[in-house]
């Protein structure tokens, strides 16, 4: 970016915008508190990882504070600045907070990279049978129901509570956790998309999915369980329910969504049900309890019943049309009934009445019963068209519903069952897009896909238009992204990043070089997710960066440690220059005890440390050195001269420690009766004492402490050893 | 067959670094002691068990915790920039000392950190060791034992008595401080490290109370070695990538903790006694939570699918194991009472 020009009040960065003239284009000014004086001299901004921008602030370098002793005023800074906290997420993550909504980001890595390692190994067997018909073809949309059911229960489980310990008689709806409509959305596309088992008793599921979701259709227009729980809280002030018309209206709007458990549980609150009234009240008594017993054996074509629901279970087609037409026949005979003439409350008559003509599948009482079309959907397909198999006439249908009952309260269900029911894809993954978000869209389009060959294509075709790249992987690309964004996320982007075959590696690496190197922990989980995806040059750059920076920050031991697992030879020397600068400046035993710890580290394995190679070397002369001169043993002398001929003759001792280096062994040369060294060592040390004094005369010479007559007493000393070694050669 | 261990997932809103069990006093419940952080702040907190989902009391600290530990009374963290923070274990913020970081103490991550009695050792990556105890006013004193100005930088700290503990750190093994011995190294491993690499870092030792010769170290490549101050020369590898068949590698990444076991019984009785190994349990940066054994296989308790940053196993309910997980939860392990002794 281009650095900006500061503004003068104070030093306050104002961003500059094009047109000043467009209302939408405001700038937004966000104060940064950066600490540096003014005046700045210049401003540099560039991304961090995610939402951070960094702000880099510096002030003019002027010469007076170049030692930076005295001035205590800083001379620039890097503020990180966090833009967009919160904003850009789809309306439903609002609903479900920010840490919940990681906790499902991270429950659904599993689940997500099994499901891709399924479809991988079954591409790799479809690839080794050349394209025969693979029988476990078959079973994918199985594998893709486990993965829909794990994250559906990460999505929320509605049995978590706890029951409570003592049941309340007159609760009419059972306290359950709060659904999400995301949970819904999913269950929505779980029940349409993968769940073949389900095709035969789809209007049951949708009764079973409205049942848990109804409270989230609408939050403006009425539904059946608003008009239920007003009921329930109305309930405890009520002496005789049956005058009341909201009991007979809940009632029927139960009935007509298919709540049997609902319906009877609240037509037992009845008032001649009680023991006093039991005696005038018996015929009304007798069909209240009629409509309660047909309620409770309606049936219903579905595998099973979960305890507490009611109805009578057919498990096969032709049993359910045999069951429906007697059990009709039984509710067209009550409705006849003469019993109705002796039924002297009003109100319970045209109320049982009611319940009657909706079983009967009475278009008009249906519609009068329910608030939303959904509602009204439902009881379609419950009581006026009960053998309804599969999709069949059901967008024709829902259009109907909502024509006789609009609602304006798009909350993205409904629009995502409009698409659903017209079996059109692109406008669920909008709707997806729109309303749940990112991490929504990435996990629904396995679903989509499951068992659909049309979304399959849809969302797997190359694009030229997004760069070669399919649909899926676009949106894979931006929810990985929206994980990056998040410093506690950013590790769960590369499942998503490597599934993305066009560009999901390219943006990886990146991430994983955009990753702060401040922190060793932090540098190896980066390190480990490269070992993961095998991206080693991406880890030798990221050791490299943590190297240099461990290094300019004086932690030099770490620094070398990152170079030295990144086989980084070159800086290895560079960085062998400047230690070497520094033990020119102190060889005292006593300082040496600092490098003890550097030379640890450098190790045995002396190949990898490059020019490091010599300090080592340097270290174990000292050394020997030392106990020369203190116990004077010959061995150890030997020892030590030994020393001193290989750092001589090795082509990494820099020149400049050649002079320091002999100088040191004067005192054991000139102490010794008899010559250390033959005549080939005496010749080579004076050889490169001659090297060293023709070099003085150069103008790139970098002179050390030692005066020409340090050079002198060298020179003298090697000469008499030369003298003693050619009288002891034979 | 005994029961078989439990495991419980505790997802809380905010990401653990380290987390401990706290000696409980009281039979009401068990605490937890946890260094957690967000996007804008890092704290410790006091959670309760079984149910750790509201803290029941915190300290902000000034950057992300890098060690924490407790004695029988106090709770010591230790932090990124280079602080230390002592508090009483019944979590009075209000009394909690600080020493800051700068010249004086610690610039930069300071991982080591153990408590020896009345003296607490702190490590950092600066290099620098110190011992800090308390001044008798209620004020500590920071007492310098080495500078490595940058040199070398520590990555893990344990007393063995009260005079000796051991450091480790990046690539320069394991060291064994005497404080008798005017505060010196006595004796140095370089570690074992397997597939060819020079050297690894150390990120965790542990010292058992009734073999003070005795570290275990974990660190990179899934490395575990024990180290024995009577035979220096030859660490023992219990595992590792890449080494020569004498141990079986656990885990290929990084082994975050170890921590002697004492509830495994060793297979072995009459051998333990002398010359094997204590078991070990370790925690990795792959997830693995396991019980390693000397010529044994390794023991998974746990195979997360993320990073398991840290654990502790409870000193008063050894079958106990509370660990910390990267994806914001914390997993507390209940070992069967005889599962391990049965088989």
């Amino acid at each position: 970016m281009m650095p900006g020009m500061p503004a003068a009040n104070g030093g306050a960065i104002v961003p500059f915008s094009g047109e000043p003239h467009h209302a939408a284009s405001v700038p937004h000014v966000r104060p940064i508190r950066h600490g540096v004086a003014p005046p700045i001299f210049r401003v540099y901004v560039s991304w961090s990882s995610g939402n951070l921008l960094q702000v880099a602030c510096l002030r003019q370098p002027s010469p007076e504070d170049g030692g930076g002793s005295g001035s205590e005023e800083v001379a620039g800074r890097v503020v990180e600045v966090n833009l967009g906290v919160g904003n850009g997420s789809a309306e439903v993550e609002k609903e479900v907070d920010e840490a919940e909504m990681r906790r499902i980001e991270y429950g659904s890595v599993p689940a997500f990279a099994l499901l891709q390692s399924r479809k991988n190994a079954l591409a790799g067997t479809a690839a080794m049978s050349h394209m025969q018909a693979v029988p476990e073809h078959a079973e994918w949309w199985q594998y893709v129901l486990e993965y829909s059911k794990t994250i559906g229960y990460l999505l929320g489980n509605p049995d978590s509570l706890p029951a409570p310990m003592i049941e309340d008689a007159r609760a009419i709806l059972k306290v359950k956790e709060k659904p999400t409509s995301l949970k819904a959305a999913w269950e929505l596309l779980e029940i349409f998309y993968v769940d073949k088992q389900l095709h035969s008793w789809l209007p049951e599921r949708l009764v079973d999915w409205l049942a848990d979701y109804d409270s989230l259709l609408t939050k403006t227009d009425g539904t059946v369980y608003c008009k239920l729980s007003n009921f329930q809280k109305k309930l405890i002030n009520l002496q005789i329910v049956e005058n009341d018309p909201d009991y007979w209206n809940g009632l029927s709007a139960a009935l007509s969504v298919g709540w049997l458990d609902v319906v009877v549980n609240m037509l037992r609150f009845h008032g001649s049900y009680q023991l006093d009234q039991m005696d005038n009240r018996e015929t009304e008594n007798g069909l209240v309890e009629a409509v309660a017993v047909l309620v409770s054996t309606m049936p219903r074509m579905r595998p099973d019943l979960p305890t507490g629901k009611l109805g009578q279970c057919c498990k096969t087609r032709p049993d359910f049309i045999k069951a429906w037409e007697k059990w009709r026949g039984q509710v067209s005979k009550l409705e006849c009934s003469a019993f109705w003439i002796q039924c002297g409350h009003q109100k319970t008559r045209d109320g049982l009445k009611n319940l009657l003509h909706i079983m009967m599948g009475n278009i008009k009482d249906v519609t009068a019963a329910t608030s939303h079309w959904l509602e009204l959907f439902t009881s379609h397909v419950l009581y006026i068209r009960p053998f309804t198999v599969g999709f069949e006439g059901m967008h024709h249908l829902a259009q109907k519903c909502i024509q006789l009952k609009p609602s304006f309260d798009n909350n993205g269900l409904t629009g995502l069952l409009t698409g659903i029911l017209s079996e059109n894809p692109e406008v669920v993954l909008a709707e997806c897009t729109k309303k749940f978000g990112p991490w929504m869209v990435t996990h629904a389009m396995e679903l989509l896909a499951a068992d659909n060959d049309y979304a399959d294509i849809m969302l797997h075709e190359e694009r030229p238009n997004f760069g070669g790249m399919s649909i899926e992987e676009l949106h894979r690309l931006v929810y990985a992204q929206v994980l990056c964004s998040h410093s506690l996320t950013w590790q769960i982007a590369p499942t998503y990043l490597s599934s993305c075959l066009n560009q999901g590696l390219g943006l990886l690496e990146i991430l994983l070089l955009k990753q702060p190197i401040q922190d060793n922990r932090l540098v190896l989980k980066t390190l480990e997710l490269c070992r993961l995806y095998e991206l080693e040059n991406v880890s030798t750059n990221i050791m490299k960066i943590a190297g240099i920076f461990h290094w300019k920050h004086g932690r030099k031991g770490t620094g070398v440690y990152w170079f030295q697992q990144a086989h980084d030879k070159v800086r290895l020397d560079r960085i062998a220059q400047q230690l070497f600068e520094r033990i020119g400046e102190s060889v005292a035993a006593d300082n040496f005890k600092q490098w003890e710890g550097l030379l640890e580290l450098l190790g045995s394995d002396i190949g990898s440390a490059g020019g490091l190679e010599f300090l080592h070397r340097y270290r174990d002369f000292k050394r020997s050195l030392q106990q020369a001169l203190e116990g004077r043993t010959a061995e150890a002398a030997r020892q030590t001269v030994e020393f001193l001929i290989q750092l001589m003759r090795n082509p990494s001792t820099p020149q400049r420690f050649w002079l320091p280096l002999l100088h040191d062994s004067v005192m054991l040369l000139n102490c010794k009766p008899r010559p250390l060294l033959n005549v080939a060592e005496t010749t080579l040390l004076l050889n490169k004492l001659q090297e060293v004094s023709m070099a003085k005369l150069r103008p790139d010479y970098c002179s050390n402490q030692l005066t020409s007559h340090a050079l002198n007493s060298v020179r003298l000393a090697l000469a008499s050893n030369l003298a003693c070694a050619i009288l002891e050669e034979p | 067959m005994a029961d078989s261990p439990s495991f419980r997932r505790h997802p809380l809103p905010f990401s653990i670094d380290l987390v401990r069990w706290l000696p409980s006093s009281t039979s009401s419940g068990r605490l937890l002691a946890a260094a957690v952080h967000d996007l804008s702040s890092s704290q410790l907190h006091l959670l309760p068990l079984p149910d750790p989902a509201s803290p029941l009391a915190s300290l902000p600290l000034p950057s992300r915790a890098t060690a924490l530990r407790c004695s029988p009374s106090v709770l010591a963290a230790a932090t990124s920039s280079g602080s230390l923070h002592l508090l009483p274990s019944s979590f009075d913020a209000g009394s909690a000392i600080s020493v800051p970081s700068g010249a004086g103490f610690h610039v930069g991550p300071v991982r080591g950190l153990d408590c020896g009695g009345e003296e607490w050792v702190t490590a950092g990556e600066d290099g620098r060791v110190h011992v800090v105890s308390g001044g008798g006013d209620g004020r500590v004193v920071a007492k310098r034992v080495w500078d490595g100005k940058g040199m070398s930088g520590y990555e893990a700290a344990r007393w063995a008595s009260s005079a000796e503990f051991a450091t480790g750190g990046a690539g320069c093994g394991v060291q064994w401080w005497d404080r008798r011995k005017g505060d010196a190294v006595v004796a140095q491993c370089k570690g074992i490290w397997g597939r060819g690499i020079a050297t690894g870092m150390v990120h965790s030792i542990d010292i058992h109370p009734s073999r003070k010769h005795i570290c275990v170290v974990g660190g990179s490549s899934g490395t575990i070695f024990a180290w024995d101050l009577r035979w220096q020369q030859q660490p023992i590898p219990l595992s590792g990538v890449g080494l020569d068949g004498t141990a079986q590698s656990v885990c290929e990444s990084e082994v975050w903790e170890v921590l002697f076991d004492n509830y495994t019984q060793s297979s072995d009785i009459i051998s333990s006694a002398s010359t094997r190994m204590l078991p070990v349990m370790m925690c990795s940066e792959d997830g693995i939570l396991a019980i390693v054994e000397q010529d044994e296989r390794p023991l998974e308790l746990l195979a997360e699918p993320c990073a398991i940053n840290s654990f502790d196993i409870d000193p008063q309910n050894p079958s106990d194991v509370v660990c910390a997980l990267e994806w914001e939860s914390i997993g507390v392990l209940t070992r069967g009472r005889d599962a391990m002794a049965e088989e």
